[in-house]
């Protein structure tokens, strides 16, 4: 027995930790191509709204896929919820699991349909599978709460034994506005988890269990390590931020709060007196801030570290049950990217007193969304188009900021005009950036851009959610905020209500989406670039010459 | 009289000229220093030299082939032409926009590539088609004509022309392009349609400004080289290798340059796939292992993997390419302890100058190529056919100090370096190969490139491949390949279809339209009858996904036979790739290919007698190389491979030395020099 004690604890060497911790990642990159080159709904196969994870026995986080930050809040949280749920001696291979619930899935909204398989080797549970989708579905509904929201499933088996429970995806298929889409995407899901099984086998048999347990330790140990060497480079200190977060679901303009302590190489973060949760489907579950957070200190501390659960060790994150930032059943919660997004500005905007050289100005602040739906008159079915919009990325300590991308806890893509208009009775007019919305600066902000969508159909269903139309993204150190989001209808649509409304064929309306904050004051800019900014139309000549004092002519 | 075949891989230090006497089978190889301000001088020098010197008096040369990196090189400096371009109202920004993600999902710092048209100089006019290719509005000449005097006015030397659904309907495309040909008198012009008909207008549009931004640089490369051929009496008409692997002449090339940005890397696919022919090997993963980087890809049934996009330097490019991978890890990528305390190698590299620490020109952190001296695995004296001095201590000491970070000896640091160097290489053998539905254990290994042989029977057994084939000269494989190399042209259609007997006739008409235009390009390049090949291919989906996987399309006379054997055959692949099939749903086309290829004559090259197996007439000497499995020295004999013949074989551990390259076999390895002097290394039954 002390033997065997000794081999248990005794560490591998980190060239096989390494090799190994590669040959994971790329079966969670594999499993997330097969999920995007079989599903069927633009979301997916196009917008690439999806992330792959592979955990290991217990729940623990071994690779989270490149793909979009905010999900590993619905990802991490999901095998506890399988397993307070299940009996473990009730799993069994071929089982695969489907959960969105907020409050008994581990999700964090209910379009995000996580789908789990446990990977058995030699009769043993030795890891999970899993991936997540945003199946564009559960339109125009309510968000007072979230039985308003949706479909709720905590999670159950879709498939027992490799065989599907054809009375469970009847019964979700039944809640859904689009069903066909959704068949086709989950067995997307499906097929992108069975690779995952399988290839997490393969490698079982190659380096047996007892040494891959072992090099899972390694693995988050070393992430660890590097996330707190990273801690340590930032001074100790405490740091505190405030914002203001408003969004076209909500009358009132709420502040947010942050205090950061960073003692050697732990972090803490409270977000103690945040407002309560809200009406609105904008609250946030815990699972859901511990995600944005680890986002937001991983871009400041080592934007390389492997992404695994050893990466959250060192950082501490507390926010009041019922609050917007720990909401508790049955708030809603379906646009809480919004004020995630947020979050991660007050976290750097704290950090930016530690580090002013790494924190860049604010970027957009908000997942810019809308929804289409209607009836295609081309096919006489219902469809859902759903399209987060990008805008302009801060401006950094050395450089401008980039113009027109997705940011932070999201990075989906857009769906090109070719797909959307071949797909759904709209048409795009215009896809362009917003002049003047990046912050002027000595290093100007990102833009944010205009999408103009026309409806060819009468009674076109459009839901938009946006944030810093009342508030801006700010500019530091000097440099100035950038452009706001609103909203540009055509003469003749009716006011929408709560940002939702109706398009009769032919109709128009164009999101303009926020822009980002400057750095540095705009007096110390390079008259070279203001001259370029103005060539290229990026600043207007009244910019060039009020702000940088460019002699223009008129 | 002697007819010569001639292959020119010039690269950024050394221009291989590689000559084919088509009468004797007999290969040459002339080396020269590359002349980067105009590489066309070093190129038209060498063939001259080579022919005066491996080819007598009354030399003919029948074939010259060419591959080049003036496309790739531009594109990653920036010194492309100043371009313009004109695009629909309302999405000039396209360019900027992309697909609207961000380079790096957690660095705050990465920047996204700089647009190749700065903004100014994209024009908008009124133009519209819908996605069935109904015309919503037509441009107005006299609006493309004022935009087309605007880019003169602003001296572009290029212009592109980019609509959405141009695929569809390029009338509009082909009368700006007129118009622009009318106005900016001289300048590069080119549509996308043309370059790239396909769905996606962001990739599209990205692929017109590369070609764009190409053009001049290329036209002007090309008028510089032609003329001096000619003085160097090579009368026959030149042929420049594409990213698909096929050649392709200098005329379509200064149209269409982007084809060519990935031309290096091909051709040593080419002369990899044409090694196996010659010995009868058709499935084969190609590993090319360089200073700084290593390339990998798939050749199965003796063809190619190939793909249709790739990102370059951080611009989308979708044309026809070989599927190349391409990893930081070569001889001179650099090892390090991060601050995690994990060993990594790369992607940082130092390159051929000042190179590794062992080379003594001034680098002092260690890399792959100080590991192997380190070891011994490579001659810690001098390498190179003695070329280059080598200088072990330093580099011991060196690898030494890093692995007082990780609480090893010098030695087991060096083989970890190669352990680490060797699976980030694996992995990018599994992106191409099991990614794709292929099991590596299938597939014969094919190193070459400096490094190739040194890491291949570690690598194998990384991945699980039992056969190694080792080219004869693995340091000129490109330049070989060049004179292997068919000609080849890419044609392309894009026509959603559902499978069924409704679109009969539309299938039948979209592949006679593309042999018919094979055929126009067959008769512009004089490729005889017999000499013309045609592959029909089809990518398809489930109508709803947007991924489509290239299937063979039969040619077949009956209706049902055709669609049957379509089925049939995106059953096949679909299940290969995803394990499962979707029987309920429909099954749609989306575009249909053709590639055409010119067949060249290959050369027949004679076997080898079998001299016997006892290879200790090549062996030279004998050295102790650090074995990490038993943590020992153990003594290796080293064979030179000039000497080495057919018939011989090798027990490992050994080392096979030779100018360009060094080859080692593993213990538990035999080698055996083939009839074309290639060596095969398999893994004993242990």
């Amino acid at each position: 027995m002390p033997d065997e004690t000794r081999i248990e604890t005794a560490t591998v060497d980190p060239v096989t930790v390494e090799v190994i911790g590669n040959a994971i990642a790329s079966i969670a990159d594999e499993m997330g191509e097969t999920l995007i080159r079989a599903s069927y709904s633009t979301n997916i196969k196009e917008r690439r709204d999806c992330s792959t994870v592979i955990f290991d026995a217990t729940g623990r986080t071994l690779y989270q896929a490149e793909h979009i930050p905010i999900h590993l809040g619905s990802l991490m949280g999901v095998v506890s919820a399988i397993l307070e749920r299940h009996d473990v001696s009730e799993i069994a291979e071929g089982d695969l699991f489907i959960g969105n619930d907020a409050y008994t899935g581990g999700g964090t909204h209910l379009p995000d349909i996580v789908a789990a398989s446990p990977i058995f080797y030699e009769g043993a549970l030795v890891g999970w599978a899993t991936n997540l989708a945003h199946h564009a579905d559960f339109v125009d509904r309510g968000h007072a709460h979230i039985y308003q929201e949706g479909l709720r499933i905590p999670p159950i088996r879709l498939q027992r034994g490799g065989e599907m429970q054809q009375d469970v995806l009847d019964l979700v298929l039944l809640n859904c506005q689009v069903p066909k889409e959704r068949q086709a995407d989950l067995r997307a899901q499906i097929a992108a988890n069975r690779f995952g099984v399988q290839r997490f086998q393969a490698m079982c048999e190659r380096y047996g269990v007892p040494l891959l347990t072992r090099v899972f330790d390694e693995l988050l140990d070393y992430a660890e390590r590097r996330m707190r060497a990273g801690i340590a480079t930032i001074p100790d200190g405490t740091y505190s931020f405030e914002d203001q977060f408003e969004c076209d679901e909500l009358e009132e303009i709420l502040t947010f709060r942050v205090r950061i302590e960073v003692k050697g190489d732990e972090i803490e973060l409270d977000f103690a007196n945040n407002p309560p949760q809200v009406r609105a489907g904008l609250n946030m579950v815990e699972t859901a801030l511990l995600a944005t957070v680890y986002y937001a200190v991983k871009t400041v501390t080592d934007p390389d570290a492997p992404p695994n659960a050893g990466l959250f060790r060192p950082i501490k994150a507390t926010a009041e049950p019922g609050s917007i930032l720990n909401a508790v059943s049955p708030a809603a919660v379906n646009g809480r990217t919004n004020t995630c997004q947020r979050v991660v500005d007050v976290v750097h905007g704290a950090l930016a007193q530690a580090v002013p050289d790494r924190i860049i100005a604010a970027c957009n602040g908000a997942v810019t969304s809308s929804t289409f739906s209607g009836v295609n008159p081309r096919t006489g079915n219902f469809y859902v188009y759903l399209e987060t919009l990008g805008g302009g990325f801060g401006a950094r300590a050395t450089k401008d900021g980039l113009d027109g991308v997705q940011v932070h806890i999201t990075n989906t893509s857009n769906l090109p005009v070719e797909g959307l208009e071949s797909e759904y009775p709209l048409r795009v007019e215009r896809y362009e950036l917003e002049r003047d919305s990046g912050g002027d600066g000595k290093w100007r902000g990102g833009l944010g851009f205009r999408r103009q969508i026309r409806s060819l159909h009468d009674e076109c269903r459009v839901s938009m959610r946006g944030t810093r139309a009342r508030s801006a993204p700010w500019g530091l150190f000097g440099g100035h905020d950038g452009g706001s989001y609103h909203v540009e209808s055509d003469d003749g649509v009716a006011p929408f209500k709560l940002s939702a409304g109706l398009l009769m064929e032919g109709q128009s309306i164009a999101i303009v989406t926020p822009g980002s904050g400057g750095y540095g004051p705009p007096e110390e800019r390079d008259p070279e670039l203001v001259q370029r900014d103005l060539r290229e139309d990026r600043i207007s000549p009244d910019v060039a010459r009020d702000v940088y004092g460019l002699a223009v002519e008129d | 009289m002697t007819s010569l075949r001639i292959g020119v891989d010039s690269g950024g230090t050394f221009t291989d000229v590689c000559l084919l006497d088509e009468t004797t089978g007999q290969f040459s190889v002339w080396k020269l220093s590359s002349t980067p301000q105009d590489p066309s001088e070093a190129i038209a020098n060498g063939a001259r030299e080579a022919v005066e010197r491996f080819g007598g008096d009354d030399a003919n040369v029948s074939f010259f082939g060419h591959g080049t990196t003036v496309a790739t090189n531009a594109l990653i400096q920036g010194r492309g032409a100043r371009a313009g371009l004109i695009t629909n109202d309302g999405f000039r920004d396209l360019l900027d926009l992309g697909r609207q993600t961000r380079p790096h999902l957690y660095d705050l710092q990465t920047d996204k590539p700089i647009p190749l048209i700065p903004r100014d100089r994209r024009l908008e006019v009124s133009e519209r088609l819908l996605y069935d290719g109904t015309v919503e509005r037509e441009p107005s000449e006299d609006e493309v004509r004022t935009m087309a005097r605007k880019l003169r006015d602003m001296d572009v030397e290029a212009a592109a022309v980019c609509f959405l659904y141009s695929f569809v309907s390029p009338a509009h495309e082909v009368m700006v392009a007129r118009i622009l040909e009318e106005e900016l008198d001289g300048a590069f012009v080119t549509a996308s349609h043309q370059v790239c008909p396909e769905f996606r207008e962001f990739e599209r549009l990205s692929t017109t400004v590369v070609n764009a931004f190409l053009g001049p640089v290329m036209k002007g490369y090309l008028s510089r080289l032609t003329p001096r051929l000619k003085d160097a009496g090579i009368t026959v008409q030149p042929h420049i290798t594409q990213s698909n692997g096929g050649t392709i002449t200098f005329e379509t090339a200064s149209t269409l340059p982007v084809r060519t940005v990935l031309s290096g890397p091909s051709t040593g696919v080419v002369g990899a796939l044409e090694t196996g022919r010659i010995v009868g090997v058709e499935d084969i993963i190609t590993f090319d292992m360089g200073g700084t980087s290593t390339d990998v890809s798939l050749i199965q049934n003796a063809r190619p993997e190939t793909t249709t996009e790739a990102i370059v330097h951080g611009y989308p490019i979708k044309v026809p390419m070989i599927d190349i991978h391409t990893v930081g890890a070569g001889g001179g990528s650099i090892a390090y302890v991060d601050s995690g305390g994990f060993l990594k190698v790369g992607p940082r590299s130092a390159g051929a100058a000042p190179g590794p620490i062992c080379y003594g020109l001034g680098n002092d952190e260690p890399t792959v190529t100080d590991a192997n001296v380190v070891m011994q695995i490579l001659n810690p004296k001098e390498l190179l056919g003695g070329r280059m001095p080598i200088d072990r201590d330093p580099a011991f000491r060196a690898i030494e100090k890093l692995g007082e970070k990780l609480g090893l000896s010098a030695l087991d640091t060096a083989a970890g370096i190669i352990r680490v160097v060797t699976a980030n290489m694996a992995r990018a053998i599994r992106l191409i190969s099991v990614q794709r539905g292929h099991d590596p254990r299938e597939y014969c290994l094919m190193p070459f490139g400096g490094g190739g042989p040194v890491h291949a029977g570690r690598l194998a057994r990384e991945l699980g491949m039992r056969r190694i084939l080792v080219p004869r000269n693995p340091g000129i494989l490109c330049a070989m390949g060049l004179l292997l190399t068919d000609l080849r042209h890419d044609l392309s259609v894009t026509r959603k279809l559902p499978v069924d007997a409704t679109s009969v006739p539309a299938i039948r008409d979209a592949m006679r339209a593309l042999r018919r235009d094979a055929d126009t390009w067959f008769e512009k390049e004089n490729v005889g009858s017999d000499r013309r090949r045609l592959v029909a291919s089809a990518d398809m989906r489930y109508a709803g996904q947007n991924y489509e996987l290239n299937v063979p399309v039969p040619d077949l006379d009956d209706d049902a036979a055709l669609l049957d054997g379509l089925t049939v055959n995106f059953n096949e692949a679909y299940s290969r790739l995803y394990d499962y099939t979707a029987p309920d749903e429909a099954i749609e086309i989306v575009t249909f290919r053709v590639e055409a290829y010119g067949l060249v004559e290959k050369p027949q090259f004679t076997e080898n007698a079998n001299a016997g197996a006892d290879a200790s007439a090549a062996a030279i000497d004998s050295r102790e190389i650090y074995m990490p499995e038993s943590s020992t020295f153990e003594t290796a004999h080293i064979f030179d491979r000039d000497r080495l013949q057919t018939g011989n074989r090798i027990e490992g551990p050994a080392v096979i030395e030779q100018m360009d390259s060094t080859t080692f076999i593993l213990p538990g390895q035999t080698a055996t020099v083939d009839a074309y002097h290639n060596i095969v290394i398999e893994e004993g039954d242990a």
